[in-house]
């Protein structure tokens, strides 16, 4: 061998065990002890029926729009003297009796869109429905406050709006494994381990190794944490109580994020609603179950708080396909341990008085959901988030 | 005459990534010697004639109407079989962005898709929308806004179906102001609310037709811009286009897309002056695609690519075909940017925003799960590493897609370029030092290998 060769494969070999001191830097921040609130959201994605979902079992407006698909009086899981859940969520009724759920009821906001995709933007992006944000309320709240990408996790395959900040992002891993592989390419170890920094002040090929270096450190991070931790509570054989027992592994595992997002889709119940919503609800709150016991068995569930809530709700009168239509406010779940409010936070709407549509009308902007989570769960300047100052709410 | 001088390589292979989604060394070879007036000139007559996508809408178009209007149940029917029939007009336009017919068109048809930005569920109306923007992608601007607004896509997304004298609904003439000619702060709520006036009675029938419904439609006197006059839609149109700062909002916008992001104030004002009062595409493209900044230095290689631009990239490398078209569309749905699927009426933002941990991973894994099994040749650095390496161990797990590569016709391609310069043709800016030291100390055995190795770095991504 020559001596440059020799000299250029030394260096190179002895490269691949350096890394690089911004990952490095990383390292530490993991050993920082952790022990503080986390928020999961669930997104019941094409509008979930929330008539059907809490059901309003003395109003006779109820009745006389649903001729087909009301549910009866002695089919209702009573929860007070004017409302009661479907009878799949049994286990919803378990965390109500425990005052451990919150509902709060008519919740929306002004001029409601009836878009699947413009209202899930604006629940994502907590804008008003004439405004266009490129970021998501996660995404923003990563950029004020977040130190590393995995601050914020979404269970899925790509990561959704919500989570995309201007300057940061949250990632998106069904399988932290997985993951983990993808970057741990030998040829990208190359790459990172030759990579030089003097191009990371340039605009668009900077960012980009800025991301890659992030990712890789990343899902090593998520990976290496969440491994050291094995379920023994039993789930749901679903998909979506898949994305909570990942979630609940990541939880009980004393991994670093703040914000997990999941979500459960098939709610746009056009036609022959009532077995899809039925299965739906079991799925959801089955899921809900396994999920709250696991935190339970691990003394996580005491810095969890987990919101569901659905981008709109249906319309009071159901259709002639024995479904339901795009409706506008709608009810959304709060479950944590220690709420203020137990229960039913504010009436359900006694359906008298709809808007134009005939939809429910909202009394509840989402956005001061979303401000009082921030303010009073993470502990985060809410109105630098969500760029105006929301009331807050008085559930946690 | 500058433009006669024969046009450096580099510089026509930076034409061909804005104009289109670049260009293979073997017509880069065609091209040289030629100057940049003629190769301009090329791009411009190749895509002179509008063709439009043309998928199978027999089933639907042969439909008896009246009974189909009156039977909810069977509507209901026919619009779901259009839904599903959206994914083939996905397919049939990635398929027409990979093998072009008029390349600048199908670019600008691309860009005008993300500024006109309508979704529509109904592929027959979302077919007649793409064709609409491809006719008038190198138009006029004032025919092209019109025609827009009398689209049943855009009838139906911007809610000008519910535009009614008695009820009017803003949608439309907000989007139109602030999204599509003028941008926020240049109008007044006032103005918004007068125009959607001038937008009543637009409707469609069934097959797409525009129809005006004189019942439905404001024909009493508006007050826009300070005129006054009982104005049409296509006379508000008008009035807007007298505003020079729509000339602005458009030439900023297209700067954005093909120059850069960073906008050169000089270099807007000198293409303001080329579209204004005219508003004529053509003519201002051409402008952009002849002047001397186009070509600075600084915009050579620093646009990061599209998830569509980064896909039919490497197809223009290497071409696959997916034998499980849905696939397609899966990936385009992990990479951002579903064709059809715009986020909202805003649009793709484009830039940085394509880019997360997730995406980044992604389109690094990309090139070698299609092209070489999910294997990135890591051979020759170092002998320790003389062998291929694979993400999963299992080798089932490698390659989800199901893909066909030909290699031959990248051989083809390739055929007359030394291996040692390949990155000359993958990559259009500048190479992080570390990573041009790893490229130059890999071992270059094999081209294809080679090329999957150039394609699984950052620079890859940068166009």
């Amino acid at each position: 061998m020559k001596r440059r060769d020799f000299v250029k494969n030394t260096a190179l070999a002895s490269s691949m065990f350096m890394v690089p001191n911004f990952i490095r830097a990383f390292d530490d921040v993991l050993r920082k002890s952790i022990g503080y609130k986390r928020l999961v959201i669930i997104h019941l994605d094409g509008g979930n029926d929330g008539l059907n979902t809490l059901i309003p079992f003395r109003n006779d407006i109820y009745y006389r729009n649903r001729p087909k698909l009301a549910i009866s009086k002695k089919e209702v899981l009573k929860l007070t003297d004017e409302v009661g859940f479907h009878n799949s969520l049994q286990p919803l009724k378990k965390l109500y009796d425990q005052g451990n759920l919150c509902i709060l009821n008519n919740v929306g906001y002004p001029n409601p869109d009836r878009s699947h995709f413009r209202s899930t933007d604006i629940w994502q992006t907590a804008s008003s429905s004439s405004q266009y944000l490129p970021t998501g309320w996660v995404g923003r709240y990563l950029d004020k406050f977040g130190d590393n990408t995995y601050n914020a996790i979404e269970i899925g395959d790509s990561l959704s709006l919500t989570l995309k900040g201007k300057n940061k992002n949250g990632i998106a891993t069904t399988d932290a494994q997985r993951l983990f592989r993808t970057s741990q390419s030998p040829y990208f170890k190359e790459v990172l381990n030759q990579y030089q920094s003097d191009h990371l002040s340039e605009h668009n090929l900077g960012y980009l190794y800025k991301t890659m270096i992030s990712a890789e450190s990343s899902a090593k991070y998520i990976y290496e944490t969440s491994k050291t931790f094995n379920t023994k509570q039993s789930y749901p054989n679903t998909a979506f109580s898949k994305q909570l027992k990942t979630t609940a592994k990541f939880i009980n595992s004393g991994i670093d994020t703040k914000v997990f997002y999941t979500s459960l889709a098939g709610f746009d119940t056009h036609a022959g609603q009532a077995g899809q919503h039925s299965r739906l609800l079991k799925q959801y709150a089955e899921g809900i179950d396994s999920f709250v016991n696991d935190l339970q068995d691990n003394n996580t569930f005491n810095d969890t708080l987990i919101l569901t809530f659905s981008e709109f709700g249906r319309r009071v009168e159901q259709n002639a396909a024995n479904g339901t239509d795009h409706g506008a406010a709608n009810n959304v779940f709060i479950i944590g341990k220690n709420l203020k409010t137990q229960g039913l936070y504010n009436r359900p709407d006694n359906l008298k008085d709809l808007d134009a549509n005939g939809d429910i009308k909202f009394e509840i902007d989402f956005r001061t959901i979303y401000a009082t989570v921030l303010s009073k769960w993470l502990n985060a300047a809410d109105e630098e988030v969500l760029n105006h100052n929301f009331q807050k709410l008085d559930f946690i | 005459m500058q433009s006669k001088l024969i046009m450096e390589t580099r510089h026509i292979q930076h034409l061909y990534w804005r104009a289109g989604f670049g260009i293979s060394p073997k017509d880069l070879n065609n091209l040289i010697g030629k100057s940049r007036d003629e190769i301009v000139e090329d791009l411009f007559y190749e895509s002179r004639r509008p063709v439009p996508i043309d998928i199978d809408h027999s089933e639907f178009r042969n439909l008896n109407i009246q009974h189909l209007l009156e039977d909810k149940v069977e509507l209901r029917k026919v619009k779901e079989q259009m839904k599903l029939k959206l994914v083939d007009l996905n397919l049939a336009w990635i398929e027409r962005l990979s093998n072009p017919k008029g390349l600048l068109r199908e670019k600008m048809t691309l860009f005008w898709a993300n500024h006109f930005v309508c979704r529509e569920n109904m592929s027959m109306y979302a077919e007649q929308y793409n064709n609409t923007l491809r006719e008038n992608a190198l138009g006029n601007l004032r025919s092209f806004t019109k025609a827009v607004s009398r689209e049943p896509a855009m009838i139906k997304y911007l809610n000008l179906k519910n535009n009614r004298r008695k009820r009017p609904n803003e949608n439309f003439a907000r989007e139109l102001m602030e999204l599509f000619l003028l941008g926020n702060h240049h109008y007044t709520e006032k103005d918004i609310k007068q125009s959607a006036r001038a937008f009543t009675g637009y409707d469609f029938d069934f097959l797409g037709e525009f129809k005006f419904r004189r019942m439905l439609h404001d024909f009493g006197r508006k007050t826009f811009f300070g005129r006054k006059g009982m104005f049409s839609g296509d006379e508000i149109i008008d009035i807007i286009l007298v505003e020079k700062q729509c000339a602005r909002f458009i030439c900023e916008k297209i700067y954005t897309y093909f120059v850069k992001e960073d906008l050169n104030q000089n270099h807007i004002e000198q293409m303001v002056k080329v579209f204004y009062p005219n508003y004529d595409i053509e003519k201002l493209m051409r402008f952009v695609f002849m002047s001397n900044w186009f070509y600075e230095e600084e915009n050579i290689g620093t646009k990061i690519k599209s998830p569509i631009e980064f896909l039919v990239g490497i197809h223009n490398v290497v071409p696959l075909k997916f034998t499980n078209a849905k696939q397609l569309l899966g990936i385009q749905k992990m990479l951002g940017q579903i064709l059809l699927y715009p986020p909202n009426v805003s649009g793709w933002q484009g830039g940085k925003g394509w880019i997360d941990s997730n995406t980044i991973l992604l389109r690094l894994r990309l090139p070698s799960i299609l092209l070489s099994n999910a294997m990135i040749p890591l051979r020759g650095s170092n002998d320790f590493y003389d062998k291929f390496y694979t993400v999963g161990r299992s080798k089932r797990t490698m390659n989800p897609f199901k893909v066909e590569t030909n290699w031959k016709q990248f051989s083809a391609n390739f055929e007359d370029v030394a291996i040692e310069t390949m990155q000359n043709y993958l990559f259009q800016g500048n190479i992080n030092t570390g990573t041009e030291n790893l490229l130059n100390k890999i071992r270059k055995t094999s081209k294809s290998d080679f090329c999957v190795q150039l394609m699984s770095v950052p620079e890859y991504q940068m166009c």
